[in-house]
């Protein structure tokens, strides 16, 4: 691993760290965007350079924006004075030691039965340049594309639908938040 | 190759610590944050693995993961701003109307 490579998994871990510990869910958003963008740098270390802009551009740009606005909007305060609890942290280190456990030997001994050969030759053969990763998507992969459009098409309509309101506010609804104005 | 096994680690560990999150935090914004970090730690898994086999369809899996989260965060987002409606808060223990 290259030092880049090094700094930016470091980077990318203590603010998925931070994610998970920070109290308030906007400190948790800012440190996901410093995720994200440290993940953007790990892709364009590894040679993924349309993957990188495509992060920055829909992970940090798109989506944590949608992020804070919803937070904003519920103009959330830090997590209330209930405690966390001793079971709720215990079972989550224990799932996560067991992920952890279960999967890395896998993982290394899957990486043994690769030849020496092969990866030598493989590394400098991938460039996810725009080019490249337009043709796959044009040309393999022209019916998934498509139809992850019309999967963006029914994630539109069913935003819409989630968020209209069943009928239209003339007066302060009783109970809910909304109609106020 | 050791510095592919490192970078399948960090994308391992990045899941794990997207998995305690879903599990530990009640604020089911935050939830959905860890989960969007999930789907990142198989990205980064995935993009190595690309750099790895020297081909791309790797990449192009990533790509396609992120038309879903796309999609996704737009309609969970949507979700979380109905239930607030109507409970008035985003505490996963506070939709609780269904328990018995």
């Amino acid at each position: 691993m290259s030092f880049m490579g090094f700094l930016l998994s470091a980077m990318a871990l203590a603010a998925g760290v931070g994610v998970v510990w920070s109290r308030n869910p906007l400190y948790s958003a800012f440190c996901l965007i410093v995720n994200l963008l440290s993940m953007a740098g790990l892709y364009s270390v590894l040679d993924a350079h349309f993957l990188a802009v495509a992060q920055v551009v829909v992970y940090a740009g798109a989506i944590m924006v949608l992020v804070l606005f919803v937070l904003m909007l519920l103009n959330l305060k830090a997590e209330s004075g209930r405690k966390l609890g001793v079971v709720r942290p215990l079972a989550a280190f224990a799932i996560g030691s067991w992920i952890v456990a279960t999967a890395y030997p896998s993982v290394v001994d899957n990486f043994k039965k690769v030849s020496i050969h092969e990866l030598q030759e493989n590394l400098w053969r991938s460039e996810g340049t725009v080019r490249a990763i337009g043709e796959e998507l044009y040309g393999r992969y022209i019916v998934q594309f498509e139809l992850s459009s019309l999967v963006l098409l029914i994630g539109i309509v069913g935003a819409v639908m989630l968020s209209k309101r069943k009928q239209p506010a003339i007066g302060p609804r009783p109970g809910g938040l909304g109609g106020k104005a | 190759m050791t510095s592919m096994v490192a970078y399948i680690g960090v994308s391992l560990v990045l899941f794990t610590l997207g998995a305690i999150g879903v599990c530990i935090r009640r604020n089911a914004i935050v939830v959905f944050m860890c989960i969007e970090m999930m789907l990142n730690a198989v990205n980064l898994a995935f993009v190595a693995f690309s750099k790895l086999q020297g081909n791309l369809d790797g990449q192009v899996a990533v790509f396609f993961v992120m038309v879903i989260a796309a999609a996704e965060s737009a309609v969970g987002l949507a979700i979380i701003i109905s239930v607030f409606r109507s409970i008035v808060s985003v505490e996963t223990t506070d939709a609780a109307q269904l328990k018995w």
